[in-house]
């Protein structure tokens, strides 16, 4: 697969913060890509370096396998942090500016609009739009020069749950398409939601990546005890086990894509064993991703 | 080139306070130079011993040659409007994080820069054409003299004009990139004259030959105040090349500095 983006040894200092240290990356086309850490973990300087907006300390980075200039950012589409519209201005007027910027077809402006929803406010000036149409007004601009990759930063920070749901489809619409995106996110549930591969960010440093893990994805780990010998061979039977651990006498359940604890809850009792102890964990991204900051 | 300023005049355009501060200057200023012979006529009417010690109409406020530098000169202090205006247009970028984007859109820094450049190259050129049609129109109503040799006289004072207009816009876009905050930079572009003058008096003294060389001092040598000699004194009606030079070597300077910084720095 093609490259999109390689990063070698990208630095960022402020002063006495170290922001970003020593980052390796590659993103290859097509992949929906998270950057998953804490706030304050430097997701947004990693991005700001690659957009140009923040000048690295040290290291370098490629897109496309060329040297970055400003023409190539033409090319990519981003939004960092914040939707950033300037306020006296309408939807429209913004794109028709950034069309210009970006040296792209204003023709496109319609069609983007059309897609985040918001042909009907297009005149109304940037400033009273709400936090969402902000947002998507953002990502509007962003597919402006119809970009084969994709930036988003916490897209969905400040939103409430109709506003993220709206985003989250979004960004699988357009995923769909088969554009890379790169997911800045400190929401674990939304890199998994979304992404087919992540890396992990803390204090700066890389400390993971690698690809979603497809067993983990959008399934649950269940935790059971119940009082019979052969439980463990029962939940090897159950069809949605992905995995099996033994933790201190308790079986911790991996499930597949679909399957539910209720469902694992009623095998169980269909097959004459009665859990005295059953209860959904965390999702396994998670767990992973809390045990790489704890171990790194 | 064009497609910078057409970006930057997209910004503008649709921007109430741009009109409203472009509108006061160009108004003020028409009507302020237009209007000089009527502003006599009014004063003859208020003292009457004025109007019959003098006639004004032999005042040559408005005659070509005179023309000229008298508009030009006082036309030079309504610049301080513009400014305002940039000073505004400028830390805007910095307040709504618009510069920021717009790198990320795919602007690099210096078309950032060329683009706040060329609008302030813009709005001298429309200053200096405006005040070439206000004296010219002025000049044929009011000047005895119609003839080509006296209204030709001069005319290169319109370069220093334009060229003091672009000065100060350049002086303000440093100051508005290195403060960044609208009031602050109003305050420092207001006060930078009275500063200078404090510094100049003082080392006047010790190492009066550096004194021309200050900024603001020498936009005062490239165009001298005309007046005086309606009182019978002699005033520099020609084209100073070390002035001019040194407004010059000041307005690059300005500008390398606004491009420096928003080059180092992160946005
Ligand atoms: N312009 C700046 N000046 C100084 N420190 C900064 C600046 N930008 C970010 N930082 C610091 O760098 C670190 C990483 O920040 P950031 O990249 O915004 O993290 P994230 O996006 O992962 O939340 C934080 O400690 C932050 O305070
Ligand atoms: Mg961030």
């Amino acid at each position: 697969m093609e490259t999109v983006l390689s990063i070698s040894n990208l630095t960022k200092h402020f002063g006495k913060i170290k922001a970003v240290s020593n980052v390796n990356l590659q993103v290859k086309a097509g992949q929906v890509f998270g950057m998953l850490g804490p706030n304050g973990s430097g997701k947004t300087t990693t991005l700001g370096m690659l957009m140009g907006v923040v000048n690295p300390t040290s290291g370098s980075f490629k897109w496309f396998g060329e040297e970055p200039t400003h023409h190539i950012r033409k090319k990519i589409g981003a939004v960092l942090e914040h939707p950033i519209f300037y306020p006296y201005l309408s939807g429209q007027k913004n794109l028709e500016l950034n069309a210009m910027i970006k040296e792209c077809d204003p023709a496109n402006i319609p069609k983007v609009l059309e897609l985040v929803e918001l042909s009907d406010r297009k005149d109304d000036k940037y400033k009273t739009y709400s936090l969402g149409m902000k947002q998507r007004l953002a990502i509007a601009s962003a597919l402006l020069n119809e970009p084969t990759v994709l930036i988003l930063d916490e897209p969905t920070n400040g939103l409430d749950p109709m506003g993220i749901a709206e985003i989250r489809e979004l960004i699988k619409k357009i995923a769909a398409q088969g554009k890379t995106i790169i997911l800045a996110s400190h929401l674990l549930d939304e890199v998994q939601k979304v992404c087919t591969h992540f890396a992990v960010l803390k204090r700066g440093v890389l400390v993971h990546t690698g690809p979603v893990d497809d067993v983990g994805r959008g399934s649950e780990t269940v935790e059971v005890t119940a009082d019979v010998e052969n439980l463990n061979e029962v939940l090897l039977k159950f069809a949605g086990t992905s995995t099996i651990n033994r933790e201190d006498g308790t079986f911790q359940v991996s499930l597949r894509d679909g399957f539910r604890s209720q469902d694992l809850n009623k095998f169980l009792f269909e097959n004459g064993v009665i859990a005295s102890h059953l209860v959904t964990r965390k999702k396994s991204l998670e767990k992973q991703f809390l045990e790489i900051l704890a171990g790194a | 080139m064009l497609h910078l300023l057409q970006i930057d005049l997209k910004k503008l355009t649709s921007y109430r306070t741009f009109w409203v501060i472009c509108g006061l200057y160009f108004v003020t200023l028409a009507v302020a130079t237009a209007s000089g012979m009527e502003f006599l006529k009014w004063l003859a009417r208020m003292f009457e011993d004025f109007g019959q010690e003098i006639n004004i109409d032999r005042i040559p406020l408005y005659h070509f040659p005179d023309v000229w530098l008298n508009l030009i000169w006082f036309s030079g202090w309504f610049k301080i409007v513009l400014a305002i205006m940039v000073v505004i247009s400028v830390t805007n970028e910095y307040s709504y994080r618009t510069l920021r984007q717009n790198i990320i859109d795919g602007m690099s820094r210096a078309e950032f820069v060329t683009s706040k450049v060329l609008t302030n190259v813009l709005l001298s050129i429309i200053s200096v054409a405006m005040i070439f049609f206000i004296g010219l129109v002025t000049g044929l109503i009011y000047s005895p003299t119609q003839a080509y040799e006296s209204i030709l006289t001069d005319v290169d004072f319109f370069l220093a004009y334009f060229l003091e207009i672009f000065f100060f816009l350049s002086y303000t876009l440093m100051i508005s990139v290195l403060i960044q905050r609208a009031g602050l930079s109003i305050i420092v572009v207001l006060l930078s004259q009275m500063i200078e003058l404090i510094i100049t008096v003082n080392i006047n003294e010790d190492i009066p030959w550096l004194v021309p060389y200050f900024p603001m001092r020498s936009l005062w040598n490239l165009i001298e105040c005309p007046y005086p000699r309606y009182a019978f004194q002699e005033i520099k009606d020609y084209l100073d090349p070390l002035s001019f030079a040194i407004v010059a070597g000041w307005t690059i300077v300005f500008n390398l500095v606004a491009y420096r910084k928003i080059k180092k720095s992160d946005i």
